[in-house]
């Protein structure tokens, strides 16, 4: 098993087996109905559009970046593609003759331009299937650049992985390319596994922990959306410790700078949600960078006495209306551990189904089960499912009890009326609401959701 | 050597697919220059595609248009044989038209269907056409649709799968029809080539031998950029006259598209959106055709309604038709001319600059004119030989203007619109920053699943709509203005100062 595939574990066989036997991972695998995310060109520049100030180059077909433009960041929270994404991204637009004749010369003259061209002088080549098929030596092309401009290159064909690979693969050509042993700073941490665009609501994730942070003392840099993003990239190696907000995303990253820079990692299985699991972050980082326990808990005891003084004016609609109801997630792993914990564990819910759409390596799969099940106030436990397609997840959705569906766009319009189920968008894909600040993270995140949920019955009482 | 171009050419449907417009029409990606110069050197054979060494991601023949609104299609089932990007922007696909009230007329009860067969590395070492051969009994077991639409990318074409031979094998154990669309982004430069390839595999495949001939029966072909509205608009002149219209393909059933041999004339909203259809139609069943104008502007609502008479018998009702509507729409559109005229309020009209297809060139310009807008300069996204009849009779009628080709080329469009500083800019929606400016920035085209009547433009509703629609990009300029001052530009000063926006088309790279 390779965590660069987007299906799940196939062995040579499988090919061989008549249809009737394929479980939904292998069917996950051979062919898939509206898989919720996109490919590793995709993953790979939702990545570098988040990091400011710096230029993807697309090594790749004519519509590679349209497409992305459409299934990645449209689909992300419905956002355009900022200065230099969308149709102002440069690619090296490859067609026929490039794949005879081999599209270097193109790429180079690609990088020349563009370094005349655009205001940000920073540069990421990001390659698709195109130059992997026909043998193009990126990397010698990219040398050629060293010492001219900082640029650096990811490999990202989307035959050999999804938007969440694309992810790993751009801090991995970053770590191999251009960063460079730092003095740690102290109180420092590197925040990882918010993917941007896939995480719909990556910029107020990382917004929201970098201000929970700094409230003990802690300098977080999230990377994303800072200005001199570059720079921010360079400065990895400089963090106290990596923190990891994902039981799977950003854990090849994390791992492959504690070998190369030694940097320890911490990580949660979500970005934390409402006031139980920002308490607990907050208290378990604190404790491993040696914050004083007197400042974090002041911190928590004033944060949690506002956010449960404001929970309690959902008081009434929530009893009255919707009290101790089964909920149905199908979304990322993160989003859902999270979303799960908060209505479990305060909010009084009852869990159904849980279908994870982000496709994780085997590996990382029972753990992601043990978040979403152990530690359950309620005497329900969620199935949970590990389910791609979009067709089989809308399958396992008829005939239960959830009252309300926590997904992602595609669910919306058939919620209601086909299952009876009040519809939340909270994941990938996100047409239907659009992400500027928005999040559920931290304490106010747990109020956010409060006011998207409720909000779907609320009425006069 | 100039390649001849013979309007009256045919079509081959024993091939599997069809020419690029690079081949079939002289198509160019590359133009600056007056109109009736582009119109000589066309004549001429002299028209070329060339690399631009800034190239911008614009779309490619499988992602501009075929993704996002082959999957529209009501009881088809859609395979993307490729990696799994390339469909991704087909995610939006359930709920692209549910915005649509059903009291529009939008069918209640539809569901849309369309699957990746998800390429991986060992595919493209193997081979994968057990895996598309796969996918077609999965669709086939999970949507028993009408047809199997199978949708080639770079990948499938560049390992060579041999998709006629999959289907040939495949085709005897599934009841849909299984439809090839061989559109390789790798295959050609200009994206118009996926619509031709699409109607390659309708006509060759789905399009049925006519069993009666429907006198009342008009195809229009209709494309992304035409609303619900639009749609509606059409629809309410056409049944007026006592016809039936046709939509196809967005949103229409399978049985739609099998019965355009049918038909009495196949009309156009966007021409060369259509002429590979029209065309075929014409060749193999005899429907004939027009490709010019489409119903936009007040004139060219008449004339498109004339056309159709003719083919229908329609003759003397299309004259009380257009009599009736003209005494209803005519004053409200000298009413919204007076205003742009007298807007500036010196005597000059107000200045447009319209990103715009070819098939847009055609149809706004006259329509411009007839708001009282000038149009001293287009852009369109490419150019061929389709429309080069068609566009010399406009010169014509509207004068010369200037012409940017350039398959929405973002650093050009913006220079462009930079140095002529037109004073209203209609930007494509994917126009990244080109509407960070002092002056008026709106769109031109709206989307399909826009059921509001402000978005309407085609008939006399759309004249009147989009004429209001413009006055109102003039009333506050806010967002572009705040926009410029408040966020950074994409490009350096020195881009916009030096004199040329084709500064890195290689000229030396012509196809």
């Amino acid at each position: 098993m390779s965590s660069t595939e987007n299906g799940d574990i196939k062995t040579k066989n499988d090919s061989e087996k008549p249809k009737e036997q394929f479980t939904s991972h292998e069917l996950g695998k051979d062919h898939v109905e509206a898989p919720k995310y996109s490919c590793a060109l995709g993953g790979a520049y939702g990545t570098a559009l988040g990091v400011y100030g710096l230029v993807p180059l697309l090594h790749a077909g004519l519509g590679c970046g349209l497409g992305q433009l459409f299934g990645q960041l449209y689909a992300g929270g419905q956002n355009a593609g900022g200065p230099v994404g969308g149709t102002s991204t440069a690619t090296t637009g490859l067609v026929e003759e490039h794949v005879i004749f081999g599209g270097e010369d193109k790429l180079r003259k690609l990088i020349n331009a563009s370094s005349e061209v655009y205001k940000d002088d920073k540069f990421v080549v990001i390659s698709g299937c195109i130059p992997a098929l026909i043998g193009d030596d990126v990397e010698a092309v990219i040398r050629e650049y060293e010492d001219k401009l900082p640029i650096f290159h990811i490999n990202a064909p989307g035959f050999n992985g999804n938007s969440y690979e694309g992810y790993e693969l751009f801090f991995e050509a970053l770590i191999d390319q251009i960063l460079t042993p730092l003095p740690i700073e102290k109180g420092v941490v590197n925040i990882l596994g918010v993917v941007p665009y896939q995480h719909i609501f990556w910029k107020g994730e990382l917004l929201s922990i970098k201000k929970l942070l700094e409230s003990i003392g802690l300098k977080a840099n999230i990377i994303f959306t800072e200005p001199n993003g570059f720079e921010k990239l360079k400065e990895l190696p400089a963090a106290e410790y990596n923190i990891v907000l994902s039981t799977w995303n950003g854990h090849r990253t994390a791992e492959k700078l504690q070998k190369k820079f030694g940097t320890p990692f911490i990580s949660f299985p979500s970005v934390p949600l409402g006031p139980k699991q920002t308490s607990h972050f907050l208290r378990t980082v604190g404790e491993k960078l040696e914050v004083p326990s007197e400042k974090v808990e002041k911190f928590i005891e004033e944060e949690e006495r506002r956010a449960y003084r404001f929970i309690e004016y959902t008081g009434d609609a929530l009893l009255i209306v919707r009290p101790h109801s089964y909920f149905a997630v199908v979304a990322d792993s993160n989003k859902a551990i999270a979303i799960n914990k908060f209505l479990v564990n305060e909010m009084g819910y009852l869990p159904d189904i849980i279908q994870l759409t982000d496709n994780p390596p085997e590996e990382y799969r029972e753990s992601i089960i043990e978040a979403l099940t152990e530690d359950l106030i309620s005497t329900t436990k969620p199935e949970v499912v590990f389910e791609p397609d979009a067709y089989l997840a809308r399958e396992k959705l008829r005939d239960r009890p959830f009252q309300f569906l926590f997904a992602s766009s595609l669910e919306a319009n058939s919620s209601l009326p086909e299952l009876g189920a009040l519809h939340v968008t909270v994941a990938f894909p996100s047409f239907n609401r659009v992400v500027l600040g928005d999040s559920y993270a931290g304490y106010d995140g747990g109020l956010r959701l409060l006011e998207d949920y409720i909000s779907t019955f609320a009425g006069p009482l | 050597m100039p390649n001849e171009y013979d309007p009256n050419h045919k079509i081959d449907l024993d091939k599997n697919t069809c020419p690029n417009r690079e081949q079939r029409a002289n198509g160019t990606n590359v133009y600056y220059g007056k109109a009736t110069e582009l119109i000589e050197d066309a004549k001429a054979g002299k028209t070329k595609c060339y690399d631009r060494e800034l190239q911008q991601t614009s779309g490619c023949v499988l992602n501009f248009y075929l993704t996002v609104r082959v999957s529209t299609i009501r009881d088809a089932a859609i395979i993307y044989h490729g990696p799994l990007g390339c469909s991704s922007s087909s995610l939006g696909y359930r709920e692209i038209f549910r915005s649509v009230p059903p009291e529009l007329g939008r069918e209640a009860n539809f569901e849309l269907n369309w699957i990746t067969t998800n390429l991986q590395q060992s595919d493209v070492v193997y081979g994968a056409s057990e895996k598309l051969k796969n996918a077609v009994l999965e669709a086939q077991r999970r949507y028993d649709p009408k047809a199997i639409f199978i949708l080639t990318t770079c990948t499938s074409g560049v390992i060579g799968e041999d998709i006629e031979g999959a289907i040939n094998e495949i085709q005897p154990e599934v009841k849909a029809t299984i439809v090839p669309v061989h559109c390789e982004g790798v295959r050609s430069r200009l994206v118009q080539t996926g619509y031709d390839a699409f109607w390659h595999g309708v006509l060759k495949y789905l399009v049925k031998k006519p069993e009666k001939k429907q006198k009342d029966l008009v195809n229009v072909a209709s494309m992304l950029s035409y609303t619900w509205q639009d749609r509606l608009e059409i629809k309410r002149l056409l049944e007026k006259l006592g016809l039936r219209v046709n939509f196809i393909p967005e949103f229409a059933s399978v049985g739609q598209l099998e019965q355009l041999s049918e038909a009495a004339v196949t009309a156009p909203l966007c021409p060369t959106y259509t002429d590979y259809l029209s065309r075929g139609l014409e060749q193999e069943y005899g429907v004939p055709y027009f490709l010019y104008p489409s119903p936009v502007g007040i004139k060219n609502t008449n004339e498109w309604l004339r056309q159709i008479a003719k083919y229908t018998g329609k003759e003397e009702e299309v004259e009380a038709l257009i009599k009736e509507e003209t005494k209803i729409w005519a004053p409200k559109l000298a009413a919204i001319r007076e205003k742009l005229i007298n807007y500036k309020g010196d005597g000059e009209r107000l200045e447009v600059l319209g990103s715009l297809g070819q098939g847009r060139l055609l149809s706004q310009l006259p329509y411009f004119d007839e708001l009282g807008l000038k149009s001293s300069a287009a852009l369109t996204q490419d150019f061929d030989n389709l429309i080069l009849e068609d566009i010399e009779s406009m010169v014509n009628d509207v004068g010369d203007f200037d012409i940017l080709v350039n398959t929405f080329q973002a650093a050009e469009q913006g220079h462009i619109t930079r140095s002529r500083d037109p004073d209203i800019t209609l930007t494509c929606p994917f126009q990244g920053g080109a509407y960070k400016r002092e002056k008026s920035v709106t769109r031109l085209h709206a989307l399909r699943g826009d059921p509001d009547p402000w978005s309407t433009q085609n008939g006399y509703a759309g004249a009147i709509a989009f004429g209001e629609f413009i006055i109102q990009s003039l009333e506050n300029k806010s967002f572009e203005n705040v926009m410029k001052e408040k966020t950074d530009d994409s490009y350096k000063d020195s881009w916009y100062e030096q004199p040329n926006p084709l500064k890195y088309v290689n000229t030396e790279s012509s196809k």
